[in-house]
C-alpha cells in the first residue's frame, strides 16, 4: 500500500511557483532519496508534506486519508515524523527531555490526560535508548546549546523517532556534516528503513543518497524530473542537466 | 492584629493573581497585557452575588467561571494571532473590558460598586478564604508543573513550530492555559472586591495587568516560588514605604527593564545562580 | 453637518495618530520590536514645545527644537536600550519598553510636576469656516496640513534618494538588505531619529489641539498606536496610515452613536479585536 501520496500539488508565492504540478509517492518499507540543486523547492515540498505550508491546488494523501487540510500535529499524531534541515531543539529542555516529549506526544492528545500524568521515566528511557542509538548516549542531561550542530542533527534524528513515525522525512540531514560525520549518519539512516516504515532522504550529498537508497527522485525549478531506480536516475540525461554547473561526485 | 490581616490578605491576592498570569505567560510563554481584565470580571461577577446575599466562597466559583469563560474566548483569539499580536489582542481586552464597565448602569458604571457586603466572621474569614484559595492554586500550579501538561506547556513556550513537530496539539494547550490563568484571577478578583469592598472601572485598568505582569517578569518568568515571593513584596511593599505609593510605576519599569536586561531569569534565576556559587 | 464635522474631526485625529504611529511601524518593519516607549517620546515632545514656545514666543523653533531634541534621544533609546537584547526575543524587547514607558511617565511626573503645562499664550486658535456651517480651528488645519506635507517629504525621499530606497529596503527584509551591503546600524539610527522625531511632532500638535502637557498624556495614544500598527499589519507604512485615518474616523462617529455602550478607547480597540479576528494579519492583509 502507498504510504504517502502527493497528488498534482502547486505552491506559489506571490505569482513564482516554488512547487509545480508535482505528483510522488512513497510505498510502506521504502526508502526514497530526493535530491535536486538548490532553490529546486525540496523544501517547500516537505513543508507541504508536513502542514507548514498549504499547496494552492492539489492534495496530500497519507494512510489513503486526505490530510491536505489537517494541522502539522495532527498529521505527527498519525504517524508521520519530520528531522528538519535548520536544526530545531528546544532549547530550554535536556537532550533527554527534548526526545522524552516526542516518546509521550501520543499520550498528550488530550490536556486533561496530560494533566493527570506527572510520570515521566518510561519515556525518559526510551529517550535515553534512542539518543543511545544516533551516538548520543552520554549526552542525556547536557542542554541543547552545549552541543555542535553535528550532534544536533542527530538529536533531531532520535526526536523523530520517538515518534515512533510510519513515515519519516529527513530534510538534509547531512547538511553542515563534514565527509566523515556524513557518511557516520547516512550509515545510521540506512538502518532506519523497516519493514513499516518509510523513509524520505531530501540531500544535496547525492553521493550518500546514491549508496543508501535504492529509488531516487530528482526535482528541479519546483517540477519533478526523474523518478526511479538510483543507478538509472544516476545515469539519466536529465540528472547531469539539473546539475550542470555543479559538481557531481 | 486588624493591620497585619490585612497585609496578610493583600499579599495572599497579590500572589494568586500573579500565579495565574504565571500561567498563560510564564507557563505556555503566551504574553498577555490584559490580565487586569478577567480579575476585574472575577471581582464584579463574585460582587453581585454577594449583594444578593450568597456567601462568597459560593460566588467565587462563578466568579472563575465568569472570568474563564471569557479567558476562553480570548484564548480562541490567541489561536488566530500570535506573538505581538497576541499582545496588542489581550491589551484591547482590557480596554474594551473598562470601557464597556464604566458604560453599564447595571454595574455601577463611573462610580462602580460600593458597599459590598463584609464575609463571614468578618476580615479574618477573608484572609482565612484567601490563604486557602491562593494554596489551592499554588498546588494546582505546582502539579501542573510535574505534568505532562507542564511538560507541553514548556514546549509552546519554547518554540510553537517545533512543538507541533512533536505532534502537541498547541491550540488545545494553550486554551487550557488562558482558561485555567482567566479561571485564577477571576478568584483573585472576587477575593479582591471584597477586601477593598468597593471596585469601579479604574481598579481594573491596564496598571493592574502591567503589575501582574512585572511580577510574573521580576519573580522569574514561570518560576512559582520567584513569581509569589515578589508578588507578595511589591503588594505590601507600598504600605510600609511612602515613595513606592507615589512612584510605583517608576520603580516597577526600573525593575522590569533592569530584570530583563541584567537577569533575564528575574528572581528565581538569580537565587538559582547563586546557590550555584555557594555549592561550588 | 454633523456627519461632515464629525468626519472631519476624526480626520484631524486620524493625522494625529498616523504621525505617531509611522515611527512604531519603522520600528517594527526594523527590529521587529513593539516600542511602546515610543509614546513616552511624544509626550517629552509635548513639553518641550510647550516649555520652547512659552520661553521664546515662537512655534515654528519650538517644533523645530522638539523634533529635532527627541530625535537624538530616540538614538539614545535605541543604542541603550534595544540594542543589547536584540538577539533576545522580541517579547523581552516589548517587556522592556513597557518598563521603561512607565518609568518614563514618573520621571515627567518627577521633573515637570504632576499637574501639566499650558501655553501661556495658546498658539492658532482662530476658527476657520472651512465648509459651510463646519469650523475647524487653525491648529487643527496645521495639524492634517503638517501630517501631509511630512509623511508626502517622507514619501518622496524613501522613492527617489539613495538613503531612502536603502531604508525601504531594510525596512521590508533586514537580511536580504544587509547582504546587498546596506549599513543596517545607520539605518537604524536614522529609523529612530525619524520615527521619534515625528511622534515629537505628534506630542506638540497634541498640546496645541489641547492646550496641555501632561505627564500621563502619552498613555494613550501608546496603546492606540500599537493597535494602529497591528491593524496596519504589522510593518507596512501603507496599512498604518490607512488604520490611523480609519480609526480617527470611526471613533468619532463611533462616541456619537455607541458611545452609550462604551466609551471612546474601548470602541477603538473593539475594533482592532473585530477585524483581527477577521484578519488575523491586519487590515490590508490578503485574506
Amino acid at each position: 500500500m502507498s504510504l504517502l501520496k502527493v497528488e498534482n500539488v502547486t505552491m506559489r508565492f506571490g505569482g513564482v511557483a516554488a512547487v509545480e504540478d508535482v505528483s510522488l509517492s512513497v510505498d510502506q518499507g521504502e526508502m526514497l532519496g530526493f535530491i535536486g540543486p538548490n532553490g529546486a523547492g525540496k523544501t517547500t515540498l516537505m513543508r507541504i508534506i508536513t502542514g507548514v505550508l498549504r499547496p494552492q491546488t492539489g492534495r496530500v494523501l497519507f494512510r489513503g486519508e486526505d490530510v491536505t487540510r489537517w494541522p502539522v500535529d495532527r498529521r505527527i499524531r498519525a504517524g508521520l515524523a519530520l528531522a528538519q534541515q535548520i536544526v530545531k531543539p528546544l532549547a530550554s529542555l535536556s537532550l533527554v527531555d527534548n526526545v522524552a516529549l516526542a516518546a509521550g506526544a501520543h499520550r498528550m492528545v488530550s490536556p486533561l490526560a496530560a494533566l493527570l500524568r506527572t510520570d515521566r521515566e518510561t519515556e525518559r528511557a526510551k529517550a535515553g535508548a534512542l539518543l543511545d542509538f544516533v551516538g548520543l548516549g552520554d549526552a542525556l542531561s547536557m542542554m541543547p546549546t552545549e552541543l555542535p550542530l553535528g550532534d544536533l542533527k542527530r538529536l533531531e534524528v532520535a526526536r523523530a523517532l520517538a515518534l515512533e513515525p510510519v513515515l519519516l522525512l529527513l530534510d538534509e540531514p547531512l547538511a553542515g556534516l563534514n565527509q566523515g560525520e556524513a557518511r557516520a549518519m547516512a550509515d545510521l539512516i540506512a538502518t532506519l528503513a523497516g519493514k513499516h516504515r518509510g523513509i524520505v532522504l531530501i540531500e544535496h550529498n547525492v553521493r550518500e543518497v546514491s549508496r543508501i537508497c535504492p529509488r531516487i527522485y530528482v526535482q528541479d525549478n519546483g517540477r519533478g524530473l526523474v523518478d526511479g531506480r538510483a543507478d538509472e536516475v544516476l545515469a539519466s540525461p536529465e540528472l547531469r542537466r539539473a546539475y550542470l554547473g555543479e559538481e557531481l561526485a | 492584629m486588624a493591620y497585619e490581616i490585612t497585609v496578610l490578605t493583600t499579599m495572599a491576592i497579590s500572589i494568586l493573581f500573579a500565579l495565574s498570569l504565571n500561567v498563560i505567560t510564564g507557563f505556555c510563554g503566551q504574553v498577555s497585557l490584559g490580565h487586569a481584565a478577567f480579575y476585574g470580571i472575577g471581582a464584579y461577577t463574585a460582587a453581585l452575588l454577594t449583594k444578593s446575599g450568597i456567601p462568597l466562597a459560593l460566588a467565587l466559583l462563578p466568579a472563575a467561571a465568569a472570568a474563564g469563560a471569557v479567558g476562553f474566548v480570548v484564548g480562541m483569539a490567541s489561536l488566530r494571532v500570535r506573538d505581538d499580536f497576541l499582545a496588542i489582542t489581550t491589551m484591547g481586552v482590557a480596554f474594551l473590558f473598562v470601557g464597556f464597565v464604566r458604560k453599564q448602569e447595571m454595574l455601577g458604571g463611573e462610580i462602580g460598586i460600593s458597599g459590598i457586603p463584609s464575609v463571614a466572621f468578618g476580615r479574618p474569614g477573608l484572609l482565612a478564604l484567601s490563604l486557602l484559595c491562593t494554596a489551592l492554586f499554588v498546588l494546582l500550579t505546582v502539579h501542573i508543573r510535574r505534568s505532562w501538561m507542564g511538560f507541553a506547556f514548556d514546549s509552546v513556550a519554547d518554540d510553537e513550530d517545533t512543538a507541533r513537530i512533536l505532534g502537541i496539539d498547541v491550540p488545545r494547550f494553550k486554551l487550557w492555559a488562558f482558561v485555567i490563568g482567566t479561571a485564577g484571577a477571576g478568584v483573585a478578583g472576587g477575593l479582591y472586591a471584597h477586601h477593598i469592598r468597593f471596585i469601579g472601572p479604574d481598579s481594573f485598568g491596564f496598571l493592574e495587568s502591567i503589575t501582574a505582569l512585572v511580577m510574573v517578569i521580576v519573580g522569574g518568568i514561570g518560576s512559582i516560588w520567584g513569581v509569589a515571593l515578589v508578588a507578595a513584596i511589591l503588594s505590601v511593599l507600598p504600605l510600609f514605604l511612602q515613595f513606592v505609593d507615589d512612584y510605583k510605576l517608576l520603580l516597577y519599569g526600573v525593575l522590569v527593564f533592569a530584570t530583563v536586561r541584567y537577569a533575564p531569569g528575574g528572581v528565581a534565576g538569580l537565587a538559582r545562580t547563586l546557590a550555584m556559587r555557594i555549592r561550588r | 453637518m454633523l456627519l461632515l464635522d464629525l468626519g472631519l474631526q476624526g480626520l484631524v485625529q486620524g493625522a494625529i495618530y498616523a504621525l505617531i504611529a509611522l515611527g512604531l511601524t519603522l520600528v517594527y518593519g526594523l527590529l521587529r520590536i513593539l516600542h511602546v516607549a515610543h509614546a513616552a517620546l511624544f509626550t517629552l515632545g509635548g513639553y518641550v514645545g510647550v516649555i520652547v514656545t512659552n520661553g521664546t514666543g515662537s512655534l515654528p523653533l519650538a517644533i523645530l527644537l522638539a523634533m529635532v531634541s527627541v530625535g537624538v534621544i530616540g538614538i539614545g533609546v535605541y543604542r541603550f536600550c534595544y540594542r543589547p537584547l536584540l538577539n533576545r526575543s522580541p517579547l523581552v524587547a516589548l517587556i522592556a519598553s513597557i518598563g521603561l514607558f512607565i518609568a518614563a511617565e514618573e520621571i515627567y511626573r518627577l521633573v515637570f510636576g504632576p499637574y501639566g503645562l499650558s501655553f501661556v499664550t495658546p498658539p492658532l486658535q482662530t476658527q476657520v469656516e472651512v465648509f459651510p456651517g463646519v469650523f475647524l480651528s487653525h491648529a487643527r488645519l496645521l495639524v492634517v496640513g503638517l501630517s501631509v506635507v511630512i509623511i508626502g517629504i517622507l514619501a518622496w525621499l524613501s522613492g527617489s534618494t539613495r538613503t531612502g530606497v536603502a531604508w525601504r529596503a531594510t525596512v521590508s527584509d533586514p537580511d536580504i538588505a544587509a547582504s546587498f551591503g546596506i549599513n543596517i546600524e545607520k539605518v537604524r539610527y536614522l529609523n529612530f531619529f525619524i520615527g521619534s522625531a515625528l511622534a515629537a511632532l505628534a506630542g506638540v500638535m497634541v498640546a496645541l489641539l489641547n492646550n496641555l502637557v501632561e505627564p500621563t498624556m502619552g498613555a494613550v495614544p501608546a496603546y492606540k498606536a500599537l493597535a494602529i500598527i497591528v491593524l496596519g499589519g504589522l510593518g507596512s507604512v501603507r496599512g498604518t496610515l490607512v488604520a490611523s485615518l480609519a480609526l480617527g474616523v470611526i471613533e468619532s462617529f463611533g462616541t456619537i452613536y455607541i458611545g452609550h455602550l462604551l466609551d471612546r478607547d474601548a470602541i477603538a480597540f473593539a475594533f482592532l479585536v473585530l477585524v483581527l479576528m477577521v484578519r488575523p494579519r491586519g487590515l490590508l492583509s490578503r485574506g
